[in-house]
């Protein structure tokens, strides 16, 4: 044991004190009796008039020094020097995520997290340094390393919960670099664990000290949310919404899709434990709107019981074919549900009223300026043509990607391909054995499929996947199915959208009906919005244009509520849930309760003798 | 009888009593308690020889008749019972609530008015001596009859309780000084640190029948006082420091039950009837039942 103010022992100085007022005579009550015979035993002292006395053994003396002797103690500030050593740096990572809002732990989870993280600020030495991140969508350095331990109990206090995933791979690189070439130093981390994949830490032997908060996971939520065309009834619309049970046990709940907050459809659900119940809504459309799929359920987390999605009416897709005749492309073009097609022999504008243009072979005399599909033709800007390549054997093909939903390439021939050096912009998605095959990406704005040979050169158009790659690719292509895609951002991320001219101001009315103005950078023709960590549709306007998007939790690993006894970092390592609580270091609270509790012991004491 | 230190009611009922006396009286005053003299009474004792000048009126002629020889009949002399009261008026006596003194007088007076109803020669000796009271003491050394029972109470009343007390001197000059034995009744607290052994011998050895009435104050008994106490004795002015508290009032009440027992014991090993009583009894009950049942009177 050691002292923190040793100084403070200058106060056994009174204990001689209280001593020689025991050695003085007390002053006594007279009383006259009839006889003291009967009194003889109760001789308290010897009657002397000595203003001094014989020390004599005295419960109550015993008592006060022990009483001074706690309350000294207790002011030398003595503490047991713990696990924790000198000049120690803690680094406090508190999640803040949507997950740590559950309601399992009493008020919730942020806030159980929040009066953990302030008891270990109260058990911190004076020597000790901590910082405090909060971790949610962005990570926020709360408090620079300090030993001031109400700096760090206000910067726990202005901590507050965000409807956003965690991103605790940047809060704990953070760290890392917090607590680089320090010798005595613990991460921290407070959370429920319910975070993605960390294996970037698998080699790193963080000294992380996991402190889990929750105590079950019953949620329901919406991960996963999208509407498209029906493809059975065009004049309808398809929302399609996956939704999570992630408790362990069979839960009722009632799935409501709305239209701009007008309720269109209620369906009962049942679903069951730990599994995932994909749910397609079908609705007529007959303006741009939002569609809201809300939960109507009890469960720990309330924050994913709903997503929204912007759904733009259909319009025709406005296709331009450039060729010198095709009729592959041309009937498999024709036989995309709700095209305009319109054909020409070449390009002698941008063609900017076009949603999309495909140019077949053809060099432009103009280039497009909308998306395209270029077919055995390139711009010089795109990418370097190395050469051509004699019959390229199709090697690999990405059978993930959008455009090549549904596509096969087997027993597809080719004669030769234009031999490029695949661009950073771009994707290969057909790889022959030379050079890419076809390469999309987008440059400049711009969609660009490139195909790199002659289809009538080879045996593609005969095949049912050449249809189905035209379908894709009108689909991938179309602007109004990228901006749908784009209307809709995850809690965090940031919202783009371009702008048609260079505007100086931006409105946005955030879900709550608080409008916020920001200021856009001169030449810009792009609004870039961050403060997206609040759930709900946002509405913006800059001049002219007007736009609304959603922001959703939409995050399977934030759904899961259920609390992770480990973290895993990687394959291998993994880091456990600690039980210890650390207590008090300093003990002088405890020395002054028992002197407090012997002064009361001394008072009772007193009483009894007297009274 | 109108008196301020027994009720009307209480002096009724005394008049039914009379004092038991163990021995026959030896006193020389006559009275109406047998004795061992011969003299007139109804009481038959013994024969003796005629001798010339004897009333013939006591002669039995039956036995003259059967044996033709002359003898006179004697008869036991009836003589009265001293009855000598030793009031412990020290100033010991003046505590308590009731006082003890009012209360020792009450018995005193009891007692006394039982003796002078029965022709009884009472003496009370109140101790220490007081020069200031020396012709109430006086008159208070012999009174005989029933009709002095009102002076007596008036006497008695007009004792005060003052000065520091031997019980054992007072015991023992009483012994000496009373001319013939009989009953001693001693009304003290017997809070004397010198004791009382000395003086209860004495008495013994003159022949008296001894009751012994310890009166204490209930505050004696159970102190009210508590805390650091600086205890100034009323008779010897000494001073005694003691821390008391309600914790130690079981060892203070064993201390006084030991007190008492101790002076119980040496009583019952000489004979001598005991009574301890606190000065807040009621008088009916010492005077009507445990005297009663202690065969002091009947």
């Amino acid at each position: 044991m050691s002292f923190l103010a040793p100084l403070a022992f200058a106060f056994a100085a009174t204990i001689p004190v209280v001593i020689v007022f025991y050695l003085l005579k007390r002053r006594r009550v007279v009383r006259l009796v009839s006889s003291t015979l009967l009194w003889q035993k109760f001789l308290a002292d010897t009657q002397a008039n000595a203003p001094f006395q014989k020390l004599r053994h005295n419960w109550l003396l015993i008592l006060q020094i022990l009483l001074l002797l706690l309350a000294i103690l207790a002011l030398a500030r003595p503490y047991l020097s713990g696990d924790k050593r000198d000049g120690a740096l803690l680094v406090v990572v508190l999640d803040a995520s949507a997950s740590m809002q559950s309601t399992d732990e009493s008020p919730n989870r942020f806030e159980k997290a929040r009066a953990e993280a302030t008891a270990l600020v109260a058990g911190m030495k004076d020597h000790d340094q901590m910082v405090i991140l909060q971790a949610a969508d962005q990570t926020s350095v709360k408090q620079s390393p300090t030993s001031e331990k109400a700096a760090l109990r206000r910067a726990l206090t202005e901590a507050a919960p965000a409807d956003s995933p965690t991103r605790l791979v940047e809060a704990l690189k953070l760290a890392e670099t917090l607590i680089k070439n320090r010798a005595n130093s613990e991460i921290h981390l407070f959370s429920d664990g319910a975070v993605p994949d960390l294996s970037e830490f698998e080699n790193k032997d963080l000294p992380v000290v996991y402190h889990r908060v929750g105590v079950r996971g019953n949620n329901v939520g919406v991960v996963a949310l999208d509407v498209r065309a029906n493809p059975e009834d065009a004049s309808q619309r398809a929302v399609f919404a996956s939704l999570a049970n992630h408790s362990t046990n069979l839960v009722s709940a009632e799935a409501q899709l709305l239209f701009n907050d007008r309720v269109l459809e209620t369906r009962p659900l049942a679903l069951e434990p730990r599994s995932t119940a994909p749910q397609i809504f079908l609705a007529a459309q007959t303006e741009t709107g939002v569609f809201t799929v809300r939960l109507k359920v009890t469960d720990d987390l309330a924050a994913d019981n709903h997503a929204s999605i912007v759904s733009l009416l259909p319009r025709p897709v406005k296709v331009h074919l450039v060729t010198r005749g095709n009729r592959f492309l041309e009937r498999a073009l024709r036989s995309v549900p709700n095209v305009e097609l319109t054909t020409g022999v070449n390009l002698l504008e941008p063609g900017r009223e076009h949603d999309a243009v495909v140019l077949d072979d053809v060099d432009p005399v103009t280039w497009p300026e909308p998306n395209v599909l270029a077919i055995h033709v390139a711009s010089t800007n795109w990418f370097d043509v190395t050469g051509v390549a004699p019959v390229p054997a199709i090697v690999d093909w990405k059978g993930t990607h959008p455009l090549l939903r549904y596509c096969s390439f087997d027993n597809v021939q080719i004669a030769e391909s234009t031999a490029i050096k695949r661009p950073s912009w771009a994707v290969s998605l057909v790889e022959g054995s030379q050079t890419p095959l076809i390469v999309a990406g987008e440059l400049a704005r711009q969609r660009i499929v490139w195909v790199g040979f002659d289809t009538l050169q080879s045996t593609w158009p005969l095949r049912v996947s050449f249809p189905i790659f035209i379908a894709n690719a009108v689909e991938w292509l179309n602007p109004q199915a990228a901006n749908s895609a784009q209307l809709t951002v995850r809690a965090g991320d940031p919202f783009r959208l371009s702008l048609p001219e260079v505007m100086a101001q931006a409105e946005i009315t955030l879900p709550g009906g608080e409008v916020k103005t920001m200021n856009l950078a001169t030449n810009a023709r792009e609004v870039v919005f961050a403060e997206t960590a609040r759930l709900g549709v946002y509405r913006l306007k800059a001049g002219p244009v007007q736009s609304v998007f959603c922001v959703n939790l939409m995050d399977t690993a934030e759904s899961d509520t259920t609390p992770r006894e480990e973290l895993k970092l990687g394959k291998f390592a993994t880091v456990e849930a600690t039980t210890v609580r650390r207590a008090n270091a300093e003990l002088w609270r405890w020395l002054a309760a028992g002197a407090l509790i012997v002064l009361m012991f001394e008072w009772w004491y007193y009483h009894r003798r007297t009274v | 009888m109108a008196n301020g230190i027994l009720t009307p009611q209480l002096l009724r009922q005394l008049e039914q009593l009379q004092l038991l006396a163990r021995r026959k009286s030896r006193s020389s005053a006559k009275g109406e308690r047998r004795s061992r003299a011969r003299g007139q009474s109804v009481e038959f004792a013994d024969h003796r020889n005629y001798a010339h000048g004897d009333d013939f009126r006591y002669l039995d002629w039956s036995l003259y008749g059967r044996l033709d020889r002359l003898f006179v009949k004697l008869y036991e002399e009836e003589r009265e019972l001293p009855v000598t009261i030793f009031l412990d008026a020290s100033e010991s006596m003046s505590f308590g609530e009731p006082r003890k003194f009012d209360f020792a007088r009450q018995v005193a007076a009891a007692i006394g008015y039982v003796a002078l109803c029965g022709f009884d020669r009472v003496s009370v000796l109140p101790f220490p001596e007081n020069p200031a009271e020396l012709a109430v003491r006086s008159a208070l050394r012999s009174v005989r009859g029933r009709k002095s029972s009102m002076p007596y109470f008036q006497n008695l009343s007009q004792v005060t309780a003052s000065g520091s007390a031997n019980l054992n001197e007072a015991l023992r000059r009483g012994a000496l000084q009373s001319r013939q034995a009989g009953v001693a009744v001693i009304l003290s607290d017997f809070l004397d640190p010198a004791g009382y052994e000395e003086g209860i011998t004495a008495l013994m050895g003159r022949g008296f029948q001894i009751d012994a009435i310890q009166i204490l104050a209930p505050e004696e008994l159970s102190p009210r006082s508590f805390g650091d106490l600086r205890l100034v004795d009323a008779e010897t002015g000494l001073m005694t420091e003691v821390t008391f508290g309600r914790y130690r009032m079981q060892a203070y009440q064993q201390m006084v039950g030991n007190f008492r027992q101790k002076l119980a014991e040496h009583c019952a090993a000489r004979g001598v009837s005991f009574f301890s009583v606190s000065s807040d009894t009621s008088l009916e009950q010492l005077l009507l039942r445990r005297l009663k049942e202690a065969e002091v009177w009947a």
